[in-house]
């Protein structure tokens, strides 16, 4: 099968959904189902290297140009298969996949699937033979809304890369951020001040409970954007602004050694799609605490591989943190943060190719 | 109407007799499983397992099983009613001799002696005499397509080991219940929804399909169910869960196709020698009857005073049965009363030399009883109480099985909306197809209808009863769609119309579509009306007090044969009569039977219930006071 591939961010761009789309591009490269794949990326690095039959075409930033180019390329190329990595651009997917009879593949990852859309998008919904959530959570919301035939929606959730393992954390990170001796809770991911669902600040509110407990501790809020003053005054507020480290953006080659820097991984969040740091944290040996009313509740496996928390339970959140930094709380064994290896993933995609083709 | 649809099932839920034959060790019970089927799940937990079996118990009080896999990612679990053998040939889950196939099944299969003997031919090895084994053998042999050969009633659940493939089934009409839920790594199934959330892993959230459809028909229809992750796998139906999850279901079976390929067939044969075969009615009847008497012990019979129960009791006669028991409700509020159906029942019974009892329900049993049949009611119905109390009947009499006539109007026409809905199809097309016309009347005509007192359907006769689709709703409905502003939010309604889509829903019954008038009523009752309310509140009703019923006039190979009778007809469009079936037994119903029946009866269960809609809670409900019974008890149903 020849797949064409839309997709927002691909290789080269950095973030979840582009983790998510190089991750996938790469294991229906493996696929014996597959021959040829074209992704036309919006967000992109023309020089990355790509999987064997896959090729990166250059990425067009701007929508217009980026849906003209997908209408051409579905217009003057043979495919079997359109995949969608996004469900803002279902309509553009669907027109092109019900132009030329082709099966649509549609990917949804998180909030922007949670919450009703417009008719255009519905149709296209309703046009796609595969869906695949990144979660349960993801699906129980599109579910809700959307007019999908349950058997057409799968989850397919994030992998893990190979890199993230125990290893002794880096002196010199911990110093560079004044962190040298404390135990550090760890949060890893956007500062969006149209989202905030992260639990950045539900942690800073109950970092004074655990200082309490724990007077060596430390916040290390690992990710950018522009919530992050706001972050700053609330830590503040609540006296413990020289315990809360804002360590910015990390190139993706360095964040494994920031998970081997921490002590325990935190992200009590309402609105995870999946949540790939949990993965990340629990390979790289961490205790991992995720929230109970999303996405998170796959990545912690119910449970399996995290403790699962109250996200809007300051004193919850507390205690849970509080059991972790003084091992009460052990990080779960290597086997369940494998159940999300790679391998597994693949096996998993190679089957969703091949039910497409039946 | 409503008033209609509640008289004509109380007509639909008669009754039959004992019989004792073979070695049939009778599989109805409550089934379950779990499956893990994503590689990201964690390994399937057999306290809940446990929880949903051993809510079902009701449906199996005499045994239980479970089996979980060595790898811990599928487990069954089985509650047994057993009809007399308690031994272990017959436990479930079973699992083959040679390891390969595990099942879990809820049922009867009434031809599992000849597919039996089909098996042993081609060389398969029996170790009991269950027909549940049988099934074993026969996935074994022919996969997914055993469901063609079953002859019964059943829900069925195999493990494929080698496969790793889970195969669902349920009957062609849909008379063993069954639900799923498949969360996007776990599948999960059961007898029943209640049993399913019992689970404790499945969200309460409500399905709008399912609020909508309970208000628009009274009943909840497949396959949504009240809650969003629980489905019904619909009546005729497979379904395979492999390591990407469930499958879109696939239909095996459909009463449409069945008069759909008479038709052809009689065309066709009517093509080659111009002639027009009639079998013998009688002849389809006494080959179900007897298929439905294999039993390891005396089966009765539920008795009205109507024509299905009596014809059904005559031809267990017929059959060879000689000690029948039949029983027959009756309520002392009609006593002296033409609603009475007690002495047409005992003139049947002596008819046909049964020992009969005829059991009063009084209004202080029925307050007492409710509380129960709430809890048993699996999903909201506005029905199924009669069913309740005749079952309970027979339970007290000693009976673990019961045959009853349900589904002989669906087969032979007896329903009044056998002769409107074609009537008022053939004089409202033409206008019906006029843009906006429809609903411009019902929009001016509602507020007259409202202010004559009139039925507030009847605004929408040029709305909808211009095709078999529209006049189905109108004719069966409890509420019109625009009437469920009374009962539900918009955002509700809105939701649940779209999910729903009545209009569509009904026309898939209608797949492929039968050309006659009569085949494509019959089509539409017995995939609706029947599978949804009367064959659902059977299942809960009767399963509450542990009872089995067979219904005889609910069989695929008498329907084929019955459909193949009118197709061949001269009047097609007519079906085979009701005469027909009521001149079947060799010693024939008492005229006035077959009299009284055109009248059908009543009870005065609607009446109690309406006097506890009555209470001064119902303030709080929107709908009036002045309306059906049947209407305010759907809302407070509903409601809580």
């Amino acid at each position: 099968m020849r797949l064409l591939a839309l997709v927002t961010d691909g290789f080269g761009a950095s973030g979840g959904i582009a983790r998510y789309n190089q991750d996938l591009m790469a294991a229906l490269s493996q696929s014996a189902a597959i021959s040829r794949i074209a992704v036309l990326p919006r967000v992109a690095s023309a020089t990355s290297a790509t999987p064997a039959k896959v090729r990166q075409l250059a990425p067009s930033a701007d929508r217009a140009v980026w849906s003209a180019r997908a209408l051409a390329l579905g217009a003057q190329q043979r495919f079997d298969v359109v995949f969608c990595g996004h469900l803002n651009a279902v309509p553009l997917a669907a027109a092109i996949a019900g132009f030329r009879r082709m099966p649509l593949w549609l990917q949804v990852h998180g909030i922007e699937a949670w919450q009703p859309r417009a008719a255009l998008y519905r149709r296209g919904l309703a046009a796609a033979a595969l869906i695949t959530s990144v979660s349960r959570y993801t699906r129980a919301r599109l579910l809700a809304w959307g007019d999908v035939p349950p058997h057409r929606l799968r989850v397919l959730p994030n992998t893990v890369a190979p890199g993230y393992a125990p290893r002794p954390g880096r002196c010199d990170l911990a110093v560079r951020h004044g962190l040298s001796g404390r135990r550090i809770i760890l949060t890893v991911g956007r500062l969006s001040a149209s989202e905030r669902y992260k639990g950045h600040d539900r942690l800073i509110a109950a970092l004074p409970a655990i200082l309490a407990r724990v007077p060596d501790a430390a916040y290390l809020i690992v990710g950018s954007g522009d919530d992050g003053p706001r972050l700053e005054r609330l830590a503040r507020e609540a006296g413990v602004c020289d315990r809360v480290v804002f360590a910015g953006q990390v190139p993706d080659v360095e964040l494994a050694e920031y998970f081997q820097l921490a002590h325990v991984f935190a992200m009590p969040s309402t609105g995870e799609g999946f949540g790939i740091a949990f993965l990340e944290a629990a390979a790289s040996g961490l205790p991992v605490i995720g929230g109970n009313r999303d996405g998170s509740v796959d990545a912690l496996a119910e449970g399996r591989i995290g403790r699962l928390v109250d996200p809007e339970a300051c004193a919850e959140i507390a205690a849970a943190v509080i059991d972790a930094l003084t091992g009460n709380h052990p990080a779960c064994a290597a086997a369940e943060a494998n159940r999300f290896a790679f391998n597994r993933f693949a096996t998993h995609v190679d089957d969703l190719v091949r039910s497409l083709a039946r | 109407m409503a008033e209609h649809a509640v008289k004509a099932c109380h007509k639909e839920r008669p009754f039959a007799p004992f019989t004792k034959i073979g070695s049939l060790l009778a599989a109805m019970c409550g089934i379950s499983g779990i499956f893990a089927y994503h590689y990201a799940a964690n390994a399937i937990d057999r306290a809940e397992l446990v929880r949903t079996r051993d809510h079902m118990t009701a449906r199996g009080p005499d045994g239980k099983g479970e089996w979980i896999a060595d790898d811990g990612r599928i487990g069954f679990g089985h509650r047994r009613l057993a009809i007399i053998d308690l031994s272990d040939a017959g436990a479930q889950p079973m699992i083959s001799a040679d390891g390969k196939l595990i099942v879990t099944f809820n049922g009867e299969i009434y031809n599992y002696r000849q597919l039996r003997g089909g098996l042993e031919t081609s060389g398969h090895v029996f170790r009991s005499r269950s027909d549940t084994e049988v099934l074993l053998h026969l996935y074994a042999q022919k996969g997914e397509a055993m469901v063609h050969d079953l002859r019964g009633m059943f829900a069925l659940a195999v493990w494929d080991v080698e496969r790793r493939k889970l195969f669902l089934a349920r009957d062609p009409y849909g008379i063993k219940p069954l639900y799923y839920s498949d969360d996007g790594w776990t599948f999960r199934f059961a007898s029943q929804v209640k049993a399913l959330l019992a689970g404790g892993k499945i969200g309460r959230y409500l399905e709008p399909a399912g609020q909508v459809g309970f208000y628009l028909f009274g009943s909840v229809p497949e396959p949504y169910t009240s809650y969003r992750e629980i489905r019904s796998l619909p009546a005729g139906t497979t379904l395979v869960v492999d390591r990407i999850g469930a499958h879109e279901p696939r239909r095996y079976h459909s009463v449409a196709q069945v008069y759909r390929q008479a038709e052809s067939g009689a065309r066709s044969r009517r093509g080659v020698d111009g002639a027009e075969p009639m079998e013998d009615v009688r002849g389809a009847l006494l080959d179900s009857v007897r298929h439905h008497l294999v039993a390891d012990v005396p089966i009765g019979a539920f008795l009205s005073a109507g024509i299905d129960s009596g014809v059904l009791v005559g031809l267990m006669r017929d059959a060879g049965q000689h000690d029948i028991q039949t029983v027959t409700l009756a309520f002392a509020e009609f006593r002296g009363r033409p609603e009475d159906e007690a002495p047409l029942a005992e003139e049947v019974a002596r008819l046909y030399g049964t020992r009969h009892t005829t059991r009063i329900v009084t209004e202080a049993e029925f307050n007492a009883d409710l509380p129960r049949i709430l809890e048993a009611m699996d999903q909201p119905s506005i029905d199924g109480i009669n069913t309740w109390f005749v079952s309970k009947a027979a339970r007290e009499l000693g009976l673990k099985v019961a045959v009853s006539g349900l589904g002989g109007d669906e087969l032979f026409g007896g329903y009044p909306s056998f002769r409107d809905i074609p009537r008022w199809v053939a004089l409202l097309a033409a206008p019906a197809r006029v843009p906006l016309l429809g609903k411009a009347a019902r929009m001016a005509g509602a507020p007259l209808v409202r202010a004559l007192g009139g039925s507030t359907k009847s605004p929408g006769m040029l709305e909808l009863g211009g095709s078999y689709e529209g006049a189905y709703l109108l004719r069966r409905g409890l509420f019109m769609p625009w009437e469920l502003g009374q009962v539900l939010p918009p955002d509700v309604i809105a939701e649940g119309l779209c999910r729903l889509a009545p209009l569509r829903l009904i026309a898939q019954a209608l797949e492929p579509r039968p050309r006659a008038p009569h085949a494509k009523v019959a089509a539409l009752e017995a995939s609706l009306y029947m599978r949804n309310q009367l064959l659902r509140d059977t299942d809960w009703a009767s399963m509450a007090h542990s009872l089995e019923v067979r219904t005889p006039l609910v069989d695929p190979v008498l329907l084929r044969r019955v459909a193949a009778m009118t197709a061949a007809t001269r009047e097609p469009r007519r079906g085979v009569p009701k005469a027909s079936l009521a001149l079947s037994p060799s010693k024939r119903l008492p005229g006035r039977i077959v009299s009284r029946a055109k009248s059908g009866f009543t009870t005065p269960i609607g009446r109690w219930l309406q006097s506890r809609t009555m209470t001064p809670a119902a303030g709080r409900h929107k709908v009036q006071l002045t309306a059906h019974w049947s209407r305010q008890w759907a809302e407070r149903l509903a409601v809580g």
